[in-house]
């Protein structure tokens, strides 16, 4: 099973890569004079942020593909990166108000670009909602195709509706000392190896949930 | 040519199906009242003002009102069997769509003049100069807002428990309607009210996108 190999090798690089950028994060980047230790979450929530992107993306590719092809694989990819995008979403949303309750005294706040990212969580999770109740159903993965593509659409318009609306703002040009590069740029590594490792797994499993279907189909 | 006929036909077949029966319209004209006078309750009229703050709650109430009725559209078709005929004449699957959405559009625009109607009556909600200016704004949101919903309800027809996630698939994706709505409202009718706003084009945008894309994906999502 070369698959297997790829999973095992994508999870130890992960595993490497994040005990690195940990190692990284707390005791090699200094720590920031205004926020305190606190600062170091952004290692983790802005290459998060980006990895749910990217997932998203996919998510988007592949569903259009499937609508294209009709191809079960690319329902399942779609599928997977749909879900572990979520994950990166949720992450994005547990983290920022860890940071926002020490930079603003509350635990949320209607910022943008934390704000969006609630609206993007809930929109995926009813795409998940969706996917249940139509477990089974023949048609369940063109429909949850159409959904992701009106989804991936609407992300935009929602970002910029929600930043007329909204007044306090993210840093939009952040200044990185040396030092705090680097370990950006290891969590950025770590995350996104974490994220291509889940989304691999995710899609193993998809595809064995599927073959089993198709058995009990059969017998 | 015969693509606007084939919307004509479809879309005066379930007009006059929609006289017909009438518990949709009625349920879903009731339900945006009986919202309306639980809004009151909620807010207290004599010390909330409605044109000053929360003229977006108005939107709410469309919003909820004009789910009920639009869930429905295509489970209708699906419940007497009735989509396979339509499924299966010759005629563009587009044409499909752009009936069903013509219906939902026209019923959430009766349904706002209604609500217009009954906040000037219940809750002193006054539109007096700022009408046409209101009426324009809410009729593009409305598009938006019909051309999602007619997919959606098309997408979610055979899907158990649809109607359940009906709304809760759909107002996520509206959220930049609704916050256009209450803004476009607000200012709508206040005086120095321009159409060059950045609200309205990004309501436009939002409108072309997905109606054309709604139109176009369609095919895929009736497909039997």
């Amino acid at each position: 099973m070369p698959h297997r190999r790829w999973s095992i090798l994508l999870w130890s690089l992960a595993l490497a890569a994040n005990s690195a950028a940990l190692y990284m994060v707390f005791l090699y980047a200094p720590v920031e004079v205004q926020m305190g230790a606190v600062q170091k979450i952004f290692y983790y929530h802005v290459p998060s942020a980006i990895a749910c992107y990217v997932l998203l993306f996919l998510a988007f590719l592949f569903s259009a593909l499937y609508l294209w092809r009709e191809e079960p694989l690319y329902d399942h990819l779609a599928h997977s990166a749909a879900e572990v995008g979520w994950v990166f979403i949720t992450l994005v949303l547990v983290t920022g108000p860890i940071w926002g309750h020490s930079a603003w005294g509350k635990w949320w706040v209607w910022e943008p670009r934390l704000t969006s990212f609630l609206i993007l969580w809930l929109t995926y999770s009813a795409y998940f909602l969706l996917r249940l109740f139509s477990r089974g159903d023949a048609r369940a993965a063109k429909i949850a195709a159409v959904v992701a593509i009106v989804a991936f659409f609407d992300v935009p318009i929602v970002h910029k509706a929600i930043s007329w609306w909204g007044s306090i703002v993210h840093p939009r040009k952040v200044v990185l000392e040396p030092a705090m590069r680097w370990t950006f740029f290891a969590g950025l590594a770590s995350v996104f190896l974490l994220a291509a490792a889940l989304f691999l797994t995710r899609f193993d499993i998809q595809r064995a949930e599927a073959l089993r279907a198709e058995k009990e189909e059969w017998a | 040519m015969r693509f606007i006929k084939v919307v004509a036909v479809l879309f005066l077949k379930d007009f006059r199906e929609e006289l017909r029966r009438k518990e949709d319209v009625a349920a879903s004209f009731l339900f945006a009242l009986l919202s309306l006078v639980l809004f009151a309750f909620a807010l207290d009229p004599t010390r909330v003002d409605l044109n000053e703050t929360g003229s977006g709650l108005l939107w709410l109430v469309v919003l909820f009102a004009g789910s009920l009725f639009m869930s429905g559209s295509f489970r209708k078709e699906t419940e007497n069997g009735t989509l396979y005929a339509l499924l299966l004449s010759p005629c563009d699957r587009g044409a499909l769509y752009v009936g069903k959405f013509l219906l939902n559009f026209l019923f959430l625009l009766a349904l706002e003049a209604l609500l217009l109607l009954f906040a000037y009556l219940l809750l002193d909600f006054r539109v007096s100069d700022g009408l046409p200016a209101l009426g324009a704004v809410w009729a593009l949101v409305t598009f938006g807002y019909a051309a999602v919903g007619t997919l959606f309800s098309a997408l979610l027809a055979q899907v158990r428990g649809g109607h359940v996630i009906f709304p809760i698939l759909l107002f996520p994706i509206l959220v930049p309607l609704v916050i256009a709505a209450a803004t476009l409202t607000e200012q709508a009718l206040s005086p120095g009210f321009s159409w060059g706003n950045q609200w309205l084009r990004l309501v436009g945008l939002f409108d072309i996108l997905f109606f054309t894309a709604s139109v176009f994906l369609f095919e895929f999502a009736v497909e039997e």
